[in-house]
């Protein structure tokens, strides 16, 4: 498969999960009921699934080495995760979050 | 709450109730349509996900595995292991809408969304025998649905302006912290997303980005022990 229609096919994987989860139970509802230790699960996937996909583009630099201190990342989204813990607000922290990381873009390219 | 008896009037009064949810959505689509414009996705590819996926935080935990050439599958499953918590949506609002037609079960269920969720299930239980609450959700759904779509196709296509060099591609991490952090207020989910971080830095050089799946697994049965110890260490 050329790369291209890979990724059109991924495209559609992703949308295909969306419409199962969301229609998962209204369509088959009346028969099955969700055992409670499955519904625990099923609510704490979303956290690990989110920080699987985060940490690495957070510490890893593209030469694969876990990065420190210099990384404009991390330190953008540790403000980031401040500035949402204490507000709440997506489009703060969002906005913290960028402003660090070129803040120190800018400056380490200076 | 009792739902105007008239399909036309209860759908607007769901697009009513909506509103005051919008700026927030629109901040969060804006952002993933930029996040999205910059992954490394041609403009059609991201124009092509906004619109089938509809689901902004699965295709941003999907995009860098897809952009790095990752098996569909290991694309697929990331995204499922986000879009879950959907089947818990859909869980809540069978009983509400099981006497509903397949056709309509199957419509209403597309249009199932965080913010529509919550907005729904404040009035779930008064609003069980209305037999105008299917128009009620529609509104709801179709709001959510609509504001998502043209707010995330502006920040697809505004962000094509701004130069690559800038990493904008991060926003899109940014987003996902920004929609973890609430999640960590329960000490299950904290431990849960502790677990699945480290493993998934540890297990990187995995091949076909499996240490992405692996990782997951570890952090929900993490988690789900933590809930585990934290239940049984309440009972006397």
């Amino acid at each position: 498969m050329s790369p291209d229609a890979r990724i059109w096919v991924a495209i559609l994987g992703v949308g295909a999960t969306g419409i199962l989860t969301r229609c998962s139970f209204l369509l088959f509802g009346e028969r099955i009921v969700l055992p409670p230790a499955i519904e625990r699960a099923l609510r704490l996937a979303p956290a690990a699934a989110l920080a699987a996909a985060v940490a690495p583009s957070i510490l890893v630099i593209d030469s694969g080495a876990v990065e420190s201190i210099e990384n404009p990342r991390l330190a953008a989204a540790i403000v980031a995760a401040l500035v949402m813990w204490g507000s709440r607000q997506m489009l703060w922290s969002m906005a913290a979050g960028v402003a660090v990381f070129t803040a120190i873009r800018l400056l380490l390219a200076a | 709450m009792r739902l105007p008896q008239k399909p036309s009037a209860a759908f607007l009064l769901g697009l009513r109730e909506m509103l005051p949810g919008t700026p927030a959505m629109v901040a969060w689509s804006l952002m993933t349509g930029v996040a999205m414009a910059k992954s490394g996705l041609t403009v059609g590819q991201a124009v092509g996900m906004s619109l089938i996926a509809y689901a902004g935080a699965a295709q941003l935990a999907a995009l860098p595995l897809m952009v790095a050439g990752a098996p569909i599958v290991v694309s697929v499953l990331s995204a499922l292991m986000v879009n879950l918590r959907f089947v818990i949506y859909s869980a809540a609002l069978a009983p509400s809408f099981r006497t509903l037609p397949l056709k309509e079960r199957l419509g209403l269920g597309y249009l199932v969304s965080d913010m529509g969720f919550v907005f729904y299930m404040r009035h779930d239980l008064v609003l069980r025998d209305d037999p105008m609450r299917k128009w009620y959700f529609l509104g709801l759904g179709l709001m959510v649905f609509v504001v998502w779509h043209v707010a995330s196709l502006i920040g697809l296509l505004a962000a094509t302006l701004i130069p690559t060099s800038w990493g904008l591609d991060f926003i899109g991490t940014l987003a996902l912290v920004a929609l973890l952090v609430p999640m960590l207020a329960a000490y299950p989910a904290r431990v849960g997303a502790a677990v699945a971080a480290v493993s998934s830095l540890l297990l990187r050089g995995l091949p076909y980005k499996l240490g992405v799946v692996a990782a997951i697994v570890a952090g929900i049965s993490a988690a789900v022990f933590a809930e585990r110890q934290q239940r049984l260490s309440r009972e006397p």
